[in-house]
């Protein structure tokens, strides 16, 4: 398994929002391929899956909050 | 939303070579017989009529500018006569092309353009149009006071109409066109599509581009002309409007029937001189004017140079533009030569060209040339013409007898209303709540950023009391975007622009989501043209539309100076009411940035008579005073500060309401109550105010903390009842003392509350320096504990405090040496 993390945002960001899954559970994704889009205040940013395989799990819906580090979803 | 145009490497670095158009230069030759089987003769003497009309026109305000009489009047004209003797074959040609409902938009020197496109559209347009026109026009009294004057009917009522209301705007009486608020160089009348004359050389540009814009949007015919002279080329300003006017979007990006350059034609009266500098040969880089065109698009912007000493040549010329900007292949430019053989103005000693070169010119007259043309062909004789010329002649003495007769056209009388003109600064109208059908493309909940908002807590404090993450409560950006979504939703008027503004959503994300139900043509990126982005704005307001543009960071408010300072502020004053401009321009204060990024330049702003200023602090204040400014019909100038973008609602006790609602603009709002010193803040100084409030307590001292919220209408009232409960009065901004808003604010409760003033009001600001980098901020914006330092050592010694802060120095010694 290989877990979709928060990343560090910049200095003063702790937490980031789940915008927009573009990808759901069960959908196959390539490595690269942006799958989710996340916000924080001033910004969207898409992530990018970090490998290739299926989309098993998401942890954090749509709208929920989760600080930078935390694992959002989960490609195996 | 990602980018729609790839910008592909293998494309973008291939060798190639560009290749210009050829530009025309001088290209007509159609032979007079041929113009004339097309024309006839009748509407060919129409347009010599129509010169002698305008040379008739100039050369009696040169006599009167020279000798203080025309013919057997005596009256001492003071303003100013920028005359266009020697040109009128360039204003009369185009007019010939223009139809009734194109608009021109003129320069310091637009009298013959003015009269031209009036006297064409009387020529040529309805004779109900025309009667319902000059009803239309201050309850048909002027119609009236010219039948009356010089009598006439139809168009002849129309032309005497036009000639009068033009006269007695520039001899500033008050049925002239604009009241008397405008006279020589800024007469206008929209109804015959005559649009602002403009003493700022090349003014014109950039809201003649607005107003295209508008008449793209609103699905109108006409275009627009931008007049300027061959000076203007020098001015930024104009070439930011005419790549404006190019964006390579409206083709691109922007879906039918609003895609294409806009219809705006840019039409500059070439006459070699800007004043005494010789534009080809000395100030300028080009040879010939029309190769600017070039630089600006791949079309050359159709740019041709032709000869204004022939109207026909120039008729021509214009109705091929035409033809191409209603096929939505604008813009054009045409370089008009001509040459002015009168003075500049009439203090002009003519020290910089020769008399040879006069003389040169003289076989080039257009009236000259043109008669002897009419002769030649055989359409008229000497004498028809000199009949001509003698009717002409007597109109315009007639108008002239009836104008300087203040029972006829009565100055306008200042002392009988003190505030007369100040009551034509604002018309404090606002529009009612938009509402109807959705004017978005899709719903909002299409975008992820605006359902967010949905989701998000309405109150910024916590059940705790503690103040909520800025990503789970509605935030001052937030409260801004949801007034915007709604103005935007439901009034399709409004179109918003500035740099960034789609995919980025603003530079600090105002926008976030909007660009997902927006389509380009009501929301959209502009170049860093801040001059063009205010400018279209105004000209997209003056012709009928609503706009709401962006300036990045006020410290670029330099860069749109003339447009908000002589143009935005101004027209509608300048128009004695008859223009309204809703146009609301935001702009951040910025923070951490610098000296170059972080100023706060509201006094500024404040300064100009014309602009409603506000700068809310709070997310509540915020949404509502967007709200107000969005449905305003004067101008809004809204700052806002980079450093409460993600400030929650912590005082309204219910939060950001999620429904629409307006806070009005010019009320000052108690945020804090406390009976033994009133502290007036203008923006973020309200934080550091709360905070000290909270110390000055534990000192005993109760601080009543009042918001500004607005600078530009300001009710004192709310303040002076404040002052006359605690006696004492600071008042707090992040703008540098000298010259600033805090200073006005604090002299006029001075002067109004005097009585209840136990000691004199203090005004703490930043110092007279520039902005310092991010880690000095503290010691620059006045700190909570800068405020306790104020209060305590101004107003209650006994409870004096240890210092924290910086500002130790003697002012007067500092103003002593500049700072
Ligand atoms: C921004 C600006 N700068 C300077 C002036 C002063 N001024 C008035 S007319 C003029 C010359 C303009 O030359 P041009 O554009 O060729 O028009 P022309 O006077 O020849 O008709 C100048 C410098 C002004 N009105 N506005
Ligand atoms: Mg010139």
């Amino acid at each position: 398994m290989t877990p979709v993390l928060v990343p560090q945002l910049g200095n003063e960001i702790t937490e980031a929002e789940v915008a927009e899954w573009l990808k759901a559970e069960g959908d196959t994704v390539d490595q690269g391929e942006p799958i989710v889009s996340i916000s924080t205040t001033k910004m969207t940013f898409e992530l990018d899956a970090p490998a290739s395989g299926t989309l098993q799990k998401i942890i954090v819906p749509e709208g929920e909050i989760a600080e930078v580090g935390d694992t959002l979803a989960e490609i195996g | 939303m990602p980018r729609q145009i790839v910008v592909d490497p293998d494309q973008a670095l291939a060798p190639t070579r560009l290749t210009m158009p050829a530009i025309a230069v001088h290209a007509y030759d159609r032979p007079f017989a041929e113009e004339r089987a097309a024309r006839g003769d009748a509407p060919l003497m129409e347009a010599l009529r129509h010169m002698l009309v305008i040379r008739a026109f100039e050369e009696m305000l040169s006599s009167f500018k020279a000798t203080g009489r025309h013919g057997e009047i005596a009256y001492t004209y003071k303003g100013p006569a920028h005359l266009s003797i020697g040109q009128e074959g360039a204003a009369v040609g185009a007019a010939l092309a223009l139809a009734p409902n194109d608009f021109i938009f003129g320069s310091h020197r637009s009298h013959g353009e003015f009269l031209a496109k009036g006297l064409a559209a009387i020529a040529n347009g309805d004779e109900a149009d025309l009667d319902a026109i000059m009803a239309g026009h201050d309850g048909g009294r002027l119609r009236d006071t010219v039948a009356r004057a010089l009598g006439g009917e139809g168009r002849a009522l129309a032309e005497n109409f036009l000639l009068f209301g033009f006269l007695a705007e520039i001899f500033m009486r008050s049925n002239g066109f604009n009241g008397g608020m405008g006279g020589s160089m800024h007469a206008f009348f929209p109804p015959f599509g005559a649009y602002p004359n403009n003493a700022i050389v090349g003014a014109s540009a950039g809201i003649a581009t607005g107003a295209a814009l508008r008449r793209r949007l609103a699905g109108e015919d006409g275009i627009c002309v931008a007049h300027a002279g061959d000076g203007a080329t020098g001015c930024g300003p104009v070439f930011e409007a005419m790549n404006f006017a190019s964006m390579a979007q409206f083709d691109t990006l922007w879906q039918p029937p609003y895609d294409g350059g806009l219809p705006v034609l840019f039409f500059f009266t070439n006459n070699f001189y800007a004043m005494g500098g010789q534009t080809a040969g000395e100030t300028m880089g080009w040879d010939r004017l029309s190769r600017i065109g070039a630089g600006v698009n791949a079309s050359a912007m159709h740019a041709e140079t032709v000869d204004g000493t022939n109207p026909l040549a120039v008729a021509d010329a214009v109705a091929r533009k035409r033809a191409l900007l209603r096929e939505g292949k604008g813009p054009a430019l045409l370089d008009v030569e001509c040459y002015r053989s009168c003075g500049h103005s009439t203090t002009d000693a003519n020290a910089y060209r020769s008399r040879e070169e006069i003389a040169l010119w003289e076989p080039h007259d257009p009236i000259a040339r043109f008669s002897g043309m009419l002769v030649d062909a055989g359409v008229t004789s000497e004498a028809g013409i000199e009949a001509m010329r003698g009717e002409v002649a007597e109109r315009i003495a007639a108008v002239v007898r009836a104008v300087v007769d203040p029972k006829i056209a009565p100055p306008v009388d200042v002392a009988a209303n003190p505030v007369l003109i100040g009551q034509m600064m604002f018309s404090h109208g606002q529009i009612d709540v938009p509402s109807g059908p959705s004017t978005l493309a899709g719903p909002v909940e299409d975008s992820a950023a605006l359902r967010k908002l949905g989701r998000k807590a309405r109150n910024g404090r916590g059940e705790d009391g503690a103040s909520v993450s800025p990503m789970r409560a509605i935030t001052l950006r937030d409260g801004l975007t949801e007034a915007i979504v709604h103005h935007m939703a439901h009034d399709g008027r409004l179109v918003a622009w500035g740099e960034e503004c789609r995919e980025w959503g603003g530079a600090f994300g105002v926008y976030r989501g909007l660009a997902d139900v927006l389509p380009h043509h009501r929301l959209f990126n502009a170049p860093i043209s801040e001059a063009a982005i205010v400018a279209t704005a105004i000209g997209h307001a003056m012709a009928g539309g609503r706009s709401l543009v962006e300036l990045m960071y006020a410290d670029f408010i330099g860069r749109a100076g003339d447009e908000i300072f002589n143009q935005l502020a101004k027209w509608q004053a300048m128009s004695a009411g008859m223009l309204q401009l809703p146009v609301v321009l935001r702009t951040s204060v910025g923070s951490k940035y610098g000296a170059q990024h972080s100023q706060d330049l509201t006094a500024l702003i404040a300064h100009i008579p014309g602009l409603k200023v506000v700068y809310p602090a709070t997310p509540f204040d915020a949404k509502g005073l967007m709200a107000s400014a969005l449905s305003s019909n004067d101008p809004v100038v809204v700052f806002e500060s980079q450093r409460l973008y993600d400030k929650v609602e912590t005082l309204a006790g219910d939060g950001v309401p999620a429904d629409y609602y307006r806070v009005p603009i010019g009320l000052p709002d108690i945020k804090r109550h406390g009976r033994d010193v009133t502290v007036l803040t203008i923006g973020p100084s309200l934080y550091p105010a709360l905070d000290a409030a909270e110390e000055l307590a534990a000192l005993g001292i109760e601080a009543e903390i009042v918001d500004a919220r607005t600078l530009v209408p300001f009710d004192h009232a709310p303040v002076l009842a404040s002052v006359a409960r605690t006696g004492h009065l600071l008042v707090v901004s992040e703008a540098c003392e000298r010259g600033s808003f805090a200073q006005t604010l604090a002299a006029t409760v001075t002067r109004h509350g005097f009585a209840d003033l136990k000691a004199a009001p203090v005004v703490l600001g930043a110092p007279n320096w520039i902005v310092p980098g991010a880690d000095m901020e503290t010691t620059y914006f006045p700190q909570a504990h800068d405020i306790v330092e104020a209060v305590t050592g101004a107003f209650h010694p006994e409870r004096k405090v240890n210092r924290r802060g910086v500002r130790s120095w003697d002012a007067l010694d500092l103003a002593r040496r500049g700072i």
